[in-house]
């Protein structure tokens, strides 16, 4: 008797434990999302923001979260408020988000030899 | 793992294309010079209206006598190559990773359907592996080749699959993958599977001869 | 279960193969093999071999195989597997006994029917890589016994059955005078110039079956018809130097053939009910000369009595009785497509037609053709045994009610009698040409 609600009692504590920390790194981005993406074909990429860029060295949020304006890049502006899909819109066709998406993750991965580049090293199920 | 997958992601990708496409070209530019030379017939006697006319009736399921023979043969058959093709050309994951390279795309399958498009073309590879072994007449014709043939069509599938699926070892398998695909694209002209060159013609021709010359019908 | 077919384990015997194989060296067998297939062979022999992808859908077309349930041995690609792909991979190195077995399966288990073309999803042309063994058996000299005899006959004579050149002459003069007593203004033209048919026949005609001559003249006088046959060789189209691999010989055979009718200056060529003397003079032996096309339009008698009987020249006075199923011939009609012809005129003669399944295109051969029979007697039992799905074939029309067969095709005639008595069927068999003069209204 006694060692069963022990079990009953862990299970509750992890359960609880696993509720409250998913719900404070939310703060913390995990995944790559984008509202645009109706449909998902894969598992969101993960994507631990501040682990990444913390490794990455990645300091100047524009690296990512940079700002066009007719097609020149404008240097200290960030657009860290905005979804992907705002500027690059998707207009019925995921393929150029999807495009766009990969050459910023992948297309740096690649660069830098660091980093995931196969598809199911980021789509993780 | 880096230098790998750009290997096989990259160069490769390029070698086997440029194996693929020039060796469709030289196999066909080949063939086509050598009948001039010796099987001038060939020219004389192909006719475009009868030569399509056979094409189309063993094209479409059920359209020759023999297909109606092998309900389950024919089939499977035009699953295995429907989506043989379809799959590799209108995989979500390929389109995206043509148009980052080439910024080029088309429209695309859902990946649900992919895979199971990718299922049949396994599951047929097995029919037609266990066809060659229990079937005498199959069998008496079959030579190792044939076994390595199904291999090499079948391996990016079921590669690709697992892939997808993340089964065990992926990112290995995923190498595999596209080194496999590689292998397949290369082996089309240079294999029995330059039947996909050749097709077209030696039906041609027999529609033709059988057409235009002999007033009957090839199916 | 596949029993081991009767002629793969017993021994070679005949003749003209055991002798011609005694002669050979591996070197000439190299020699010929590689120099046939280098200055004879290109594109479609080898996009052929190289597309084939071994699925074995050819076999179900081939009645060797299905005669011999379904012995994997027996089948189009098969054969090919034990012939072509074999000296192919051994670069033409291969012994005596194999060039013996080659031969014999190119020449006797090989109807050269083209009925596998029609079943294989590339259309690959088996006839034609078998024709090809066939011919490099000719260049090394082993080619059964029988066949050779009339081709050397051909040679010889310019006719398959060593008729003298007199001898042509009277025997048309000798039907001209049978016939005659029937009706006594009939004449057998002979070289009347610019006539605008002109009619020509196989060698066993005037040697075996001269009554046919007789028949032809009777439809011919009752149709009124411009005609002549010539008193020169080229009388015969027959051709067994195509079914031997004896190129040259064959293209000389139809020379002479084509130049005795332009000779006549004739519109056209009207032969009598044979197959493989069709495909030779309409189909192969014209290519070997150059043309496209025969020189002169050729024309197969299915086809001439079909015009015939819709033009009203030829009139029934009372139909054929006996219920008739009609033997598609593969040369007149895998080779011409002369099937809805020859079924216009059995059902203007006969009273009533009872298919045979598969029938048309999709016929079974007759086993006789493609050369087959002119192997001789060491060979029919090879020919019977392979066509035991033709008995059952027609076993299943004579269960529905036909009593005769219409064979218009002299292989399958001689073909289908063995099979008839050997599987004791007990049918008869006609050549469309009997039942219009049995049936037709004749002129006083
Ligand atoms: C696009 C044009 C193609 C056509 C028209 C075509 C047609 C055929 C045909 C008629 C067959 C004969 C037997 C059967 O029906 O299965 C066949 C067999 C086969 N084809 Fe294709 N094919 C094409 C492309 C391909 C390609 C691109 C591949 C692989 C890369 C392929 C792989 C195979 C295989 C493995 C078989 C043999 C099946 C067995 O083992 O029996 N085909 N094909
Ligand atoms: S006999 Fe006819 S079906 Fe059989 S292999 Fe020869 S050509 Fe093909
Ligand atoms: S000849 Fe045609 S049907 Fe026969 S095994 Fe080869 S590809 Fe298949
Ligand atoms: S003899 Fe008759 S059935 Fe046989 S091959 Fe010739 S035409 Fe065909």
């Amino acid at each position: 008797m006694k060692k069963k609600s022990w079990i009953l009692y862990s299970i509750a504590v992890t359960a609880v434990a696993v509720v409250v920390v998913t719900a404070y790194s939310q703060e913390n981005v995990k995944y790559v999302q984008d509202s645009a993406f109706k449909t998902k074909m894969r598992p969101g990429a993960v994507f631990l923001h501040d682990e990444h860029n913390e490794k990455a060295e990645i300091d100047d949020c524009g690296t990512c979260h940079h700002l066009y304006k007719d097609g020149v890049k404008i240097e200290d502006e960030t657009s860290e408020d905005m979804e992907c899909s705002e500027c690059h819109k998707i207009n019925g066709n995921p393929v150029p988000l999807v495009a766009k998406y990969h050459l910023r993750c992948k297309g740096c991965h690649e660069e830098k030899k660091a980093g995931p580049v196969m598809c199911s090293e980021c789509h993780v199920k | 793992m880096h230098d790998i997958y750009n290997f096989v992601s990259g160069t490769l990708v390029w070698v086997s294309f440029i194996l693929f496409t020039g060796g469709c070209v030289y196999r066909f530019v080949s063939m086509a010079a050598l009948a001039k030379k010796k099987d001038p017939v060939i020219y004389e006697y192909m006719s475009l209206r009868y030569a399509l006319r056979s094409i189309f009736h063993w094209i479409i399921p059920f359209g020759s006598e023999n297909m109606k023979m092998h309900p389950v043969f024919t089939i499977v058959t035009f699953a295995f190559h429907i989506c043989l093709i379809f799959v590799p050309l209108f995989l979500f994951a390929h389109i995206i990773l043509i148009k980052e390279s080439w910024n080029i795309s088309w429209w695309f399958l859902s990946d649900s359907i992919a895979d199971v498009m990718t299922l049949i073309v396994v599951g047929s590879c097995i029919y037609f592996l266990v066809r060659r072994i229990t079937q005498p007449e199959v069998k008496f014709l079959t030579s190792i080749s044939d076994y390595l043939i199904l291999a090499v069509v079948a391996a990016p599938f079921i590669t690709g699959f697992w892939t997808y699926h993340q089964f065990p070892g992926h990112k290995f398998v995923g190498i595999i993958h596209i080194l496999s695909g590689e292998i397949m694209l290369v082996a089309i002209p240079f294999t029995r599977l330059s039947h996909m060159i050749f097709f077209a013609f030696t039906r041609g021709y027999m529609g033709s001869e059988f057409g235009a010359i002999r007033h009957a019908k090839d199916w | 279960m596949a029993e081991p077919a009767v002629n793969n384990t017993k021994q070679i015997t005949d003749e003209g193969i055991v002798r011609g194989a005694s002669k050979l060296t591996p070197e000439k067998i190299e020699r010929v093999i590689n120099s046939v297939l280098k200055a004879e062979t290109g594109a479609r022999l080898k996009t052929y071999v190289d597309i084939c992808v071994h699925c074995g859908l050819c076999s179900e077309a081939c009645h060797f195989y299905l005669s011999h349930d379904n012995d994997p041995r027996f089948s189009p690609a098969g054969k090919v597997k034990q012939t072509i792909w074999e000296i192919l991979n051994r670069k033409g190195k291969v012994d005596a006994e194999f060039i013996k077995r080659a031969a014999e399966i190119a020449s006797t288990e090989c109807n050269l029917c083209r009925r596998c073309a029609m079943y294989c999803p590339f259309g690959i042309d088996i006839a034609y890589l078998l024709i090809t063994m066939r011919r490099i058996c000719h260049k090394l000299g082993v080619t059964p016994q029988y066949i050779q005899d009339t081709a050397h006959s051909h040679s010889a004579t310019i006719n398959q059955m060593w008729v003298k050149d007199d001898e042509w002459i009277d025997s048309l003069m000798w039907q001209e005078d049978e016939a005659r007593g029937e009706i006594p203004n009939l004449r057998i033209p002979l070289e009347k110039e610019g006539a605008e048919i002109y009619y020509s026949v196989i060698g066993p005609e005037p040697k075996f079956r001269a009554q046919l001559i007789y028949q032809a003249a009777v439809i011919m006088n009752a149709s009124g018809v411009d005609w002549t046959m010539p008193a020169t060789p080229g009388w015969d189209n027959s051709d067994m130097c195509m079914f031997t691999g004896d190129f040259e010989m064959m293209a000389r055979l139809k020379k002479i053939h084509f130049e005795s009718a332009a000779r006549l200056k004739v519109k056209k060529i009207v032969m009598g009910e044979c197959g493989h003397a069709f495909r030779s003079v309409y189909d192969v032996g014209n290519r070997a000369l150059g043309w496209k096309m025969p020189p002169i339009p050729v024309v197969h008698s299915i086809e001439f009595f079909y015009e015939l009987i819709r033009d009203g020249k030829i009139k029934i006075a009372k139909k054929y009785e006996k219920p008739v199923t009609f033997n598609d011939p593969c040369n007149m009609v895998r080779g011409r497509g002369l099937h809805e012809m020859g079924r216009f005129v059995t059902n203007a003669t006969c009273e009533k037609l009872i298919e045979m399944h598969p029938n048309r295109e999709h016929n079974y051969c007759c086993s006789a053709g493609g050369g087959v029979i002119n192997c001789g007697p060491p060979y029919k039992k090879t020919r019977v045994d392979g066509n035991r799905i033709k008995a059952e074939q027609l076993f299943a029309a004579k269960a529905r009610g036909a009593k005769t067969i219409i064979a218009p095709c002299h292989n399958c005639h001689g073909g289908l009698e063995d099979i008839v008595h050997h599987y004791g069927l007990d049918m008869d068999i006609k050549f469309l040409g009997d039942i219009i003069y049995e049936t037709m209204e004749k002129p006083e």
